[in-house]
């Protein structure tokens, strides 16, 4: 008897807990409330701040929160940054954080994720609670393809991406052939799978392999690669892996290139003579630059690479939309959704203008590939 | 047949088995005598590789130390084996010396709760940021270039860290062969009641018993760190796992049987990765497990517990 009651007291107890919890969720459940006031609007900011890619999502935030309290101060608002850290470009965690930023009736938009499995996990609690989301970073092909219709990015898609550093390879590497490893996640199947059909058609051999995001020893692999490889293609998320892979290279003797797609774009990543695509081009000595830099650098330091800037730009793009949903001094998630659709910032420290299409991508993206010379990279594609 | 890429596997195979091989005797060590699954054991390893990129950085990093290379590598050893041993010790005292005479399960569980402890621990101290030992800034890269005789190339870090690994695993089996404590710890690990009745101080081996399990994890923690470079809180995790399947592998509770079961066990990975693929080379490794324990349950090397009914 004593044995029972304790087991029902027990079924009581979380019973009790999750009416409690429910109630709680449903009294913060996500609102696009119409007419909102617009004083101290927070907007939501979602990246990998810890874990194996911080440098991506820590270097996303500086610029993020830059871009945010330089628009304040020259428009007069007064925005503030509500961030949520997805640790390792967790999709579980940025479904959680969608969920956390959606039930907060104060956010309109926000910037992040920052990879394409996060968007992908993210993209349908957003598009259930109407919120306009932008990535910097999150190139997938099919994110603007009409499934997130909330979504849009400031960045080119992998099938630009992938199709050019083919061509970079045919045309400029002359490889004849070419050894290619995902690292299993979807960004870079995604590349892969599309470089590899262009390399294909054009005649060169791929050999094709496949690794986990999250292996420590790359040795066998290495040894795989074939003395008449001419490139190596790592189209990775985490540029550690691929600078541990290069020095397998070494270890065995194979001195064919590595070309890294965006994700190996890092301090991380700093094998000489050896290639990255990326999104965003250094944007050092582009017009109007200048004092940005210097401004960011004196708050901030001067170790960033191609991921903050985008984001600056793409902060930009959300608070524009925001500020002309304000004008009546208050706003929802559809008015900003409807003016972003609008944003025209012919103008922006990219070196290219921002206009989105009817899928949310920005008509005027591209990739730039460099060459990494010791300490400095070449642009030269 | 490409003998250089065979011989390439191999290499690679023994690189990785030394290191599961000492994770096991750990494993090996701790159950024979105690019949006791140590779940923390794979954290242990994870704080050694902490501990030896602590002593990197403390002597100026990989790029420019302060104190001659070879001194600084053995300092990275001795003071993770050192710090792992204290830590094995304390979590022998206090998270399973309390429950020796409690059902099996409660330091199954207990194993479990030091294990997270640990590798939380880790995380809130050191960030989940990847640390790197950075060993190709030494000697300017010098360590990983290969050496070549025939079809086998190998670099001077695989040769420290293989010789390493054996040099360890020698002094043990002379240790536990050749020496009265040795001589002891088989007694123990025999027949537990009738060794203490012998004299035989249990407490003292079993502690000693996590001594040496967790100085041999500490060093392997460091050859990771100095082969692959890279180190995060949650590194013990696999290398735990792998090491708990070549001692199972080997045998529980043999101390050759965990470096022949190390050994297959980084063989089986290397050269499914080379011959299979990568994505099913884990499914592979522990298929090898499942199947000697349909084969062979006590192990490679193992032995049958007979008791008498």
């Amino acid at each position: 008897m004593k044995k029972r009651s304790g087991i029902a007291t027990a079924l009581a107890l979380v019973a009790v807990v999750a009416v409690v919890a429910a109630l709680a969720g449903g009294r913060a459940a996500p609102a696009s409330a119409a007419g909102v006031p617009c004083d101290g609007l927070p907007v939501g900011f979602m990246a990998p701040i810890t874990g194996f890619v911080a440098f991506i999502g820590g270097e996303q935030l500086h610029w993020a929160q830059y871009s945010l309290d330089k628009f304040n101060k020259e428009n007069g608002t007064s925005f503030t940054l509500s961030q949520f850290d997805t640790q390792d470009l967790n999709p579980a965690l940025a479904q959680l954080g969608a969920t956390k930023l959606s039930a907060d009736k104060k956010v309109f938009g926000v910037v992040g994720p920052a990879g394409s499995q996060e968007v992908r996990a993210s993209g349908p609690v957003f598009r259930k609670s109407g919120m306009a989301f932008l990535s910097g970073s999150a190139t997938n092909a099919d994110l603007t393809g009409g499934k997130y219709p909330t979504f849009f990015r400031v960045v080119g898609s992998d099938n630009q991406q992938a199709t050019g550093d083919a061509l970079f390879m045919i045309k400029k590497l002359k490889a004849k052939k070419v050894f290619i490893v995902d690292d299993q996640e979807a960004y870079s199947t995604g590349i892969a799978d599309k470089a590899g059909n262009v390399l294909r058609s054009a005649g060169v051999t791929v050999q094709r392999e496949s690794v986990s995001q999250k292996a420590t020893d790359f040795s066998s692999l290495v040894s795989k690669i074939s003395s008449d490889t001419d490139v190596v293609f790592l189209p990775w998320q985490v540029a550690a892996s691929a600078q541990l892979f290069y020095q397998q290279m070494v270890e065995q003797g194979k001195k064919m290139p590595i070309f890294g797609s965006d994700g190996l774009d890092s301090g991380d990543f700093t094998a000489p003579g050896h290639y990255v695509s990326t999104f965003a081009r250094d944007i050092h000595g582009l017009p109007g630059t200048a004092a940005v830099i210097k401004e960011y650098e004196d708050r901030y330091g001067t170790k960033w690479g191609s991921f903050g800037p985008p984001v600056y730009v793409s902060m930009q793009a959300l608070l524009t939309a925001m500020k002309v949903s304000c004008k009546d001094k208050k706003s929802s998630r559809a008015e900003v959704i409807g003016n972003l659709r609008k944003v025209n910032l012919p103008n922006t420290i990219l070196g290219l203008p921002v206009q989105f299409d009817g899928k949310g991508q920005n008509k005027f993206a591209k990739f730039y590939i460099y060459k990494i010379t010791g300490d400095k990279k070449a642009l030269v594609g | 047949m490409d003998w250089e890429f065979f011989v390439q596997q191999i290499v690679n195979g023994v690189t990785l088995g030394s290191v599961y091989a000492l994770v096991a005797l750990g494993y090996s060590l701790v159950y024979g005598i105690l019949k006791l699954l140590n779940f923390a054991h794979g954290d242990v390893y994870m704080i050694g590789a902490f501990i030896g990129y602590g002593v990197l950085i403390l002597f100026g990093g990989s790029v420019d130390p302060v104190i001659p290379i070879p001194l600084l590598i053995l300092l990275m050893f001795l003071t993770a084996m050192i710090g792992c041993a204290v830590l094995g010790a304390t979590i022998e005292r206090f998270a399973y010396r309390p429950l020796r005479n409690a059902p099996r399960i409660a330091p199954l569980i207990s194993a479990l709760g030091v294990s997270f402890f640990l590798q939380n621990s880790a995380l809130l101290l050191f960030s989940p940021n990847f640390r790197s030992y950075d060993t190709f800034s030494l000697y300017d890269g010098r360590l990983f270039l290969p050496l070549t005789a025939g079809p086998l190339h190998i670099s001077p870090i695989r040769i420290l860290v293989i010789s390493s690994a054996l040099g360890l695993m020698v002094a043990l089996t002379l240790f536990v062969g050749r020496t009265q404590l040795g001589r002891a710890m088989r007694a123990t690990a025999y027949d537990r009641e009738a060794a203490a009745m012998m004299g035989i101080n249990v407490d003292r081996v079993i502690v000693i018993a996590f001594l040496i399990g967790s100085a041999l994890a500490g060093a392997a923690g460091v050859m990771i760190g100095l082969v692959f470079q890279r180190v995060f809180h949650t590194m013990g995790f696999v290398a735990g796992l792998k090491g708990f399947a070549a001692a199972v592998v080997g045998g529980i509770g043999s101390i050759p049987g965990a470096m022949v079961g190390g050994l297959v066990i980084g063989l089986a990975e290397s050269f499914s990765i080379a011959y299979v693929s990568s994505t099913y080379s884990d499914l592979i490794v522990f298929g090898i497990l499942i199947t000697v324990m349909l084969v062979r349950p006590t192990g490679l090397l193992g032995k049958a517990d007979i008791k008498k009914v």
